[in-house]
């Protein structure tokens, strides 16, 4: 009973969370409507990036580590796929699996040596490994190399993934099982002593904990959730290639996580939400305004960036929270 | 293997050290001074190789292309401290991840929409096309001896700013403790925007050199903005003399691998698979280079004292 009244307690406390969630699962009804079945391809594309960006905001945002390199273990997820497949193996749990394996491992290996550093040391050498994991996977010819290799879409037995809906929905409750898991784990001890160590580390060590272990548990549990949100990516794109561990990825998640809300459960998702449907829509908008301009829709963007942080601060999560209380502080 | 190649290489790594160190300069004590993590600083190279060639393309001369570029690459670092930057010291690092990476997609964004998005490919004067021997028989091309002095210039002319003038001082007190310089009658406001225009000057300096050594095109920043980035941690954040080492380092082991890996891998793999994986394990090198010298120093080499 201890976890359901948790779960109750957290959704009722996250309203946003829960109704994000709600809206996903009635997406495909709207989208069923009005006939688009692309929107349902955005909204998987958006649920995978929430859900990445979730994984690493639990570092990020409530442990205070900024992780330049978390597209690495998003990709690694998508490559466990692929290379499993390569090799014959198709059961999509088993490459869960073996992705949330491998995820923890790496994370725990690259944790334990980048903790060792603080602050934008700490930045840098979280990138530095995905770096090289990114220019390793360039260099393995066998598994494509740059160009990447073709991925079949996984074998969720007894989920037979050849209708994308099912797909939709596989991808949809792994999002509410990581938004769930997050919830518990946010207040847990462990959570709150995670949160104490960004607030004050010494303080922390002096009541008598090690914050490293919480860091580096914190740290293997966000590579864990981006390495799952990989393995479903690679069914979503049926492709994987290097470039999804490309530095610019791992910034993309940072970005999405400040723009929604660093340190908030939905923020991550809201991010997701607003990051894609600028991506997807702004071209379209300049499209009307200026045609001749339609391609270069990032000269809106970029200053849009710009705005949310000169003019919404805690990102559109804390924009949501001072419109519902009113306009007070 | 011979000598002569391996020569020449070395000479090619000093050349992209030094190239390396005139982004990093600015940029350490950018991070190391003002605490701020500045990503569109790929953006100054950038606007540097822009102003470069299109203004040697608009007056027919390389020399007055370049002296005229550097005036604009000061300026615009000033303007973009004075418009955006100052507004964003006080907050978090994250809140400046955001910004300066909206920067960098208005910046390539413009230039895309003002030069078109192929790469512009910028001559140079006969006078400096051509080669010289650096050993007897052993040619090298002019331009890239020039690079190596102007960017061996430059880095004696930071020294002595830094460690020799009455504004060097007062930058180093600034890195030290702000508050303190700022209580013993230093305009800091001033003293920021002056550190970030000369930065963006010596970045755009960068650029014009590279120039006319590979594509000028949108987004030519970033990769050189992430090398030097390396270049910094390994130095230490804001010191100087750290990222002058460790850019001669990073530029010598970054050629220098990209020219033995390959041979290297021949000796027990096959020659198409070696040639496909020695070009991307060489640019591990530099990574595994910084995360050995973190894992073992965590503040870098040469951390400035403080």
């Amino acid at each position: 009973m201890g976890v359901v009244s948790i779960l109750l307690e957290g959704l009722s406390r996250n309203r946003a969370l829960g109704l994000i969630l709600m809206g996903f699962a009635l997406f495909p009804v709207l989208s069923g409507i009005m006939d688009e079945p692309f929107w349902n391809d955005l909204a998987m594309r958006i649920m995978l990036l929430g859900m990445a960006a979730m994984g690493l905001n639990l570092v990020l945002g409530y442990g205070g580590m900024v992780s330049f390199g978390h597209a690495a273990f998003v990709g690694i997820g998508a490559y466990c796929v692929g290379i499993s497949q390569f090799y014959g193996f198709d059961n999509g749990w088993a490459h869960a699996v073996i992705s949330l394996a491998v995820c923890g491992a790496m994370g725990l290996v690259i944790g334990f040596l980048s903790l060792r550093t603080t602050g934008i040391y700490f930045i840098m050498i979280t990138l530095a490994f995905a770096q090289m994991l990114y220019f390793l996977f360039v260099s393995l010819e066998t598994f494509g190399g740059d160009d990447g290799m073709s991925i079949d879409r996984a074998d969720f037995m007894p989920i037979d993934l050849w209708d994308p809906l099912r797909l939709y929905y596989l991808i949809w409750a792994a999002l509410v099982v990581v938004s769930l898991l997050l919830m518990v784990i946010v207040r847990s001890r462990f959570g709150v002593v995670l949160e104490a160590i960004r607030g004050n580390e010494s303080r922390v060590e002096a009541m008598g904990l090690v914050p490293l272990r919480f860091k580096i548990t914190g740290y293997v549990i966000s590579a864990m959730i981006c390495g799952l949100a990989g393995t479903l990516f690679a069914s979503w794109q049926e492709y994987v290639s290097p470039d999804i561990m490309h530095w610019s990825r791992s910034g993309e998640l940072m970005i999405i996580i400040i723009l929604g809300g660093i340190g908030t459960l939905a923020g991550p998702l809201i991010g997701a939400v607003a990051f894609l449907l600028l991506e997807e829509w702004l071209p379209e908008l300049m499209h009307l305004v200026a045609p001749a301009y339609a391609e270069n829709w990032m000269i809106i963007f970029g200053p849009v960036l710009i705005a949310v942080v000169l003019f919404a601060r805690g990102g559109l999560m804390g924009l949501i929270n001072r419109v519902g209380a009113g306009g007070r502080p | 293997m011979s000598f002569i190649l391996l020569l020449e290489q070395m000479f090619n790594g000093l050349q992209l050290g030094v190239t390396l160190f005139l982004i990093a300069a600015g940029l350490t004590l950018i991070l190391g001074i003002m605490d701020f993590v500045f990503l569109a600083h790929g953006a100054q190279v950038m606007i540097g190789a822009y102003a470069a060639a299109s203004l040697t393309a608009l007056t027919g001369n390389f020399y007055l292309g370049i002296l005229l570029a550097v005036p604009i690459c000061f300026a615009s670092g000033y303007l973009l401290e004075y418009l955006l930057i100052r507004h964003l010291y006080r907050r978090g690092h994250m809140d400046q991840v955001l910004a300066t990476f909206g920067l960098i997609l208005f910046f390539n964004e413009l230039i895309r929409i003002g030069f078109g998005p192929a790469a512009l490919f910028s001559s140079l004067p006969p006078s400096l096309s051509g080669f010289v021997n650096i050993l007897p028989e052993t040619p090298y091309p002019v331009f890239r001896l020039l690079v190596i002095a102007v960017g061996l210039a430059c880095a004696l002319g930071i020294h002595l700013l830094v460690s020799r003038t009455r504004m060097g001082a007062m930058v180093r007190a600034g890195a030290n403790n702000e508050t303190m310089t700022a209580a013993l009658g230093v305009n800091i406001r001033v003293l920021r925007r002056f550190v970030f225009a000369a930065g963006a000057c010596f970045a755009g300096v960068a650029g014009m050199m590279l120039g006319p050594l590979t594509a000028v095109e949108p987004g030519m920043g970033e990769p050189l903005l992430i090398l030097s980035l390396v270049v910094i941690i390994i130095g230490g954040i804001g010191s100087v003399r750290g990222a002058f080492i460790a850019a001669i380092l990073i530029g010598i082991v970054d050629t220098m691998g990209r020219v033995l890996l390959p041979v290297l891998l021949r000796s027990f793999m096959g020659q198409a698979a070696a040639d496909g994986a020695g070009p991307a394990l060489a640019s591990m090198m530099v990574y595994i280079l910084m995360s050995l010298v973190l894992v073992v120093r965590p503040t870098g080499l040469f951390p400035p004292k403080g």
